[in-house]
C-alpha cells in the first residue's frame, strides 16, 4: 500500500514501468513530435489570404510538437541514464499470460468494427457479442462443474436480455438513436 | 447575498417535483452502482449517462449527471472499505482505514463515517461553488487572451504534476491531449489541420467518445487482463452514521472540505489528489498519528470528506472559466455545451439562475447518497458479487452506445475504440488519463488564444509575461516544473535550510 503522506504515489494503480519501456516511448514521443513539427512547418501558411504570420494554422500543433518531441527525449535521455540500454535478460511477450486480454480486446473490436451498424439490429448484435464473451469467459469453470449445456444457456439468456433491454432503455424510454 | 439566496430557494423549489426526484434518486443510485463496482469510474459513468440524457430538458439532464456524479464518488468507498479495493481511484485513501475498521467489525461503522463525511463534504464544497462562483466569475471577467493561454498551460502543467507519480509523463500526455485538440478544422480560418483527408476528422475529436474510450474501454481491457481476485466480506454492523464521530472530529471534516474544494478548483487534478491530500493534512494534524492506517475512523473522514467536497470544487471552473477540475468534471463541461448552457466568464451575466440550479442539485444528490447510505448496505453487497465477466460486456456495450449516440456516427465509435487501446497502453506505461483529458478542452482554449494575443500584441511576447495575472500564472508554471527537477528541489531545499531551523529554534 502506498505510503499515506506522499499524494501521488496513490493516485493511480501504478505498475512498475521498466526503463527500456520508457526508452522505447521516449524514442516514440520524439519522433512523434517532430512528424507534428513537419506536418505543422510544411502546413498551408494561407498567404493567398494575407493571413497574419502570427496566426498561421501550424503555428500551435507546430509549438506543440516541439514541446512533446523535447520531453520524449528527456524521458529518453533519462531512461538511458536509468539503464535502458544495458543487456538484460529479456523475456519475450507471454502469450498464455495475457490471453484474457487479447480475448478481449478481440470480442470488443469485433462488436464495435464488425457486429454494429452494420445491418444487424442492435439487440441482436449486442445479444451475439454478451452471449459469446460470456459463454467463453465462463467456458473453463463450467466445464470443470460439468455444466457446459448450462452455461451456454444461461450465457444466451443474459445476452439476449440484456440486447433488448438497451434498446429499449435507451431507443425506446429515452428517444436516443441506436446504431 | 439574499438575491442569491433567494434565487436557491427558487431552484430548489424548482427541483422539488416528483421526476425530478424520482431521476435524482435513480441516477445517485446508478452512479453509487458504478463508484462501487471497482473498474468502473465516475467519469465513465457520467460519460454514459450523458447519452442517456441528451433528449432530456438541460436541467433535468445536468441534475441527472451531477447525481451520477456524487454518488460515483460515494459509492468508491463501498468496495474501499467492504472488499480493500477502491471502487474508484478517489476511494483509494479509503481503503486504510475503512478495510481496517472493517477487519475490526466495524464495517458498518466505516461505512457510517463515509456517508457523513461525504455529505458534509458535499455540503461544504456546495457552500463554496455559491459563494466563490460569482466571485471567480467576476475576476474572469478580465482574462483575455494572454491569461486563457497561459490558464491553458496551468492546467495542462499543474494536472500532470499532481495526477500521476512521473511528472514528466504527465505533461507528455497533457500536451498529447492539446494535440489532439488541434485535429480537424482550426476555429480562425477553418482550416483543416492533421485530418489526411479523412471527411470524419474535419470536425475533430469529439470529447465524449475519447473519454469513453479511455475511461470506459481502457477500463474494461484493464479489468479483463487482471487475473480474477478472491474476497471476502467482513460482517458489519448497523451503518447509521454517528454525530459523535463529526463533532469530536469536525476540524478535520472542516479542513478536509476546504482542502478538497480547493483540489477541486485546480483544473485537472481531480478526487483522488483531493482524498489523499486531506488524508495527509489530518494525519500531520491528527493527535492520534499512530491510528493512521490501522482503521483511524479521523483519516477515514478526512478522506471521505475531501473527495466529495472536490465534486463541487471541481465545477466552480467548469461554471466560471469553462475548465474542468476534474476528468468527470469535463464530461459535464461538454454535456452542459450539449444541452445549450453557455459556462465561462459571462455565466453571473447571461444566466446567474443557473449557478444556483446547480447548487440545488449537488443539496439533491447529498440528500441521495444519505438515503442509501443508510438503506441499500446489503443490495449493493449483492451487487459486489456480481462476477466481472457479466458486467464489462455490458459496459462495453454501453461505451458504443455512449461514443455512437451524440452525434449518430459510426466514426465516433472508432474514435472511441482507438482511444481505448492506446489509453489502455499508455495506463500500462504509468501516464496518468487525467492531463490528456484535460489537454483535449483545453485545446481550443490554447490555440485560439495563443493566436489572438500574439496577433493583439503583433507578435510582442512582452504581454504573455507583465500582465499581472499572467505573470502570477507563468510563475506558478515555472515553480511547478522546476519543483519537479531534483536539482532545483535540493538546491530550493538548502537555501531554506536556515530559514526552517530558525522557525523551529523559535517555536521551541
Amino acid at each position: 500500500m502506498a505510503q499515506p503522506d506522499m499524494v501521488p504515489a496513490a493516485i493511480e494503480s501504478e505498475t512498475k514501468v521498466s526503463p527500456r519501456s520508457d526508452f522505447r516511448s521516449g524514442l516514440g514521443w520524439t519522433a512523434l513530435g517532430l512528424a507534428i513539427v513537419y506536418g505543422s512547418w510544411t502546413m498551408d501558411r494561407l498567404a493567398h489570404l494575407n493571413v497574419s504570420p502570427y496566426t498561421v494554422p501550424g503555428l500551435v500543433p507546430g509549438v506543440l510538437g516541439v514541446c512533446i518531441a523535447f520531453m520524449g527525449a528527456i524521458l529518453t535521455f533519462r531512461a538511458i541514464s536509468q539503464g535502458a540500454l544495458k543487456a538484460t535478460p529479456r523475456g519475450g511477450i507471454n502469450f498464455a499470460e495475457h490471453a484474457r486480454l487479447y480475448v478481449s480486446l478481440a470480442f470488443c473490436l469485433m462488436f464495435g468494427l464488425v457486429l454494429m451498424g452494420h445491418g444487424l439490429p442492435f439487440w441482436l448484435a449486442a445479444a451475439l457479442y454478451i452471449s459469446g464473451f460470456v459463454a467463453l469467459f465462463q467456458w473453463p469453470e463450467r466445464q470443470e462443474k460439468g455444466q457446459n449445456l448450462r452455461g451456454l444457456l444461461v450465457a444466451i439468456g443474459f445476452g439476449l436480455i440484456v440486447g433488448l433491454v438497451i434498446h429499449y432503455v435507451f431507443e425506446d424510454l429515452f428517444l436516443v438513436r441506436m446504431p | 447575498m439574499f438575491d442569491g439566496l433567494i434565487a436557491f430557494g427558487h431552484s430548489i423549489g424548482n427541483f422539488l417535483t416528483p421526476t425530478t426526484l424520482a431521476y435524482a434518486l435513480a441516477s445517485t443510485l446508478v452512479g453509487l452502482v458504478i463508484g462501487a463496482l471497482p473498474g468502473l469510474t465516475a467519469t465513465m459513468g457520467v460519460a454514459l449517462m450523458t447519452t442517456l440524457t441528451l433528449k432530456l430538458p438541460p436541467n433535468d439532464a445536468i441534475l441527472i449527471l451531477i447525481c451520477t456524479y456524487i454518488g460515483a464518488i460515494y459509492g468508491g468507498s463501498r468496495s474501499a472499505i467492504l472488499l480493500n479495493i477502491p471502487g474508484t481511484p478517489a476511494s483509494a485513501a479509503s481503503c486504510l482505514d475503512g478495510y481496517a475498521l472493517a477487519r475490526q467489525g466495524l464495517a458498518g461503522r466505516a461505512m457510517g463515517i463515509a456517508t457523513s463525511g461525504s455529505v458534509i463534504g458535499t455540503w461544504i464544497g456546495m457552500i463554496c461553488l455559491a459563494f466563490f462562483t460569482p466571485v471567480l466569475g467576476e475576476m474572469a471577467l478580465k482574462f483575455g487572451a494572454y491569461e486563457f493561454f497561459w490558464l491553458a498551460v496551468f492546467g495542462v502543467v499543474i494536472s500532470g504534476n499532481l495526477t500521476g507519480t512521473d511528472p514528466l509523463k504527465g505533461w507528455i500526455a497533457g500536451f498529447l491531449g492539446l494535440f489532439i485538440a488541434a485535429i480537424g478544422q482550426e476555429g480562425m480560418y477553418a482550416y483543416d489541420r492533421f485530418t489526411f483527408g479523412v471527411h470524419d476528422l474535419s470536425g475533430g475529436i469529439s470529447l465524449i467518445p475519447a473519454l469513453v474510450g479511455a475511461f470506459g474501454f481502457a477500463e474494461v481491457l484493464t479489468v479483463m487482463s487482471e487475473p480474477v481476485r478472491k474476497f471476502t466480506i467482513n460482517a458489519f454492523d448497523t451503518v447509521i452514521p454517528r454525530i459523535r464521530d463529526v463533532l469530536q472530529y469536525w476540524r478535520t471534516v472542516i479542513r478536509s472540505g476546504l482542502i478538497g474544494t480547493f483540489m477541486g478548483i485546480v483544473p485537472g487534478v481531480g478526487e483522488d489528489v483531493a482524498a489523499w491530500s486531506s488524508y495527509a493534512a489530518a494525519r500531520r494534524a491528527s493527535k492520534e498519528k499512530e491510528k493512521f492506517g490501522k482503521g483511524s475512523v479521523e483519516g477515514l473522514m478526512a478522506a471521505e470528506t475531501g473527495d466529495n467536497a472536490c465534486v463541487p470544487g471541481a465545477v466552480i471552473p467548469v461554471l466560471t472559466l469553462a475548465v474542468p477540475g476534474s476528468a468527470p468534471a469535463a464530461v459535464l463541461l461538454a454535456a452542459m455545451l450539449i444541452h445549450g448552457v453557455r459556462p465561462g466568464p459571462l455565466i453571473m451575466i447571461e444566466n446567474p439562475g443557473f449557478v444556483y440550479d446547480v447548487v440545488a442539485m449537488m443539496l439533491i444528490a447529498s440528500f441521495g447518497i444519505l438515503f442509501y447510505g443508510l438503506t441499500l448496505t446489503k443490495l449493493l453487497v449483492k451487487i459486489l458479487m456480481v462476477p466481472r465477466v457479466l458486467i464489462m460486456p455490458v459496459i462495453f456495450v454501453l461505451c458504443c452506445v455512449g461514443a455512437y449516440a451524440i452525434a449518430g456516427r459510426l466514426f465516433d465509435v472508432y474514435v472511441m475504440l482507438g482511444f481505448g487501446v492506446v489509453g489502455f497502453l499508455l495506463r500500462k506505461l504509468n501516464y496518468p488519463m487525467a492531463p490528456l483529458v484535460l489537454g483535449i478542452v483545453l485545446g481550443d482554449i490554447l490555440d485560439k488564444n495563443l493566436r489572438r494575443g500574439l496577433t493583439l500584441s503583433d507578435g510582442d511576447l512582452t504581454p504573455f509575461i507583465i500582465r499581472p495575472i499572467s505573470a502570477v500564472m507563468l510563475a506558478a508554471i515555472l515553480f511547478t516544473i522546476l519543483m519537479s527537477i531534483p536539482i532545483c528541489r535540493e538546491m530550493l531545499s538548502a537555501a531554506l535550510a536556515p530559514l526552517r531551523r530558525l522557525l523551529s529554534r523559535n517555536t521551541q
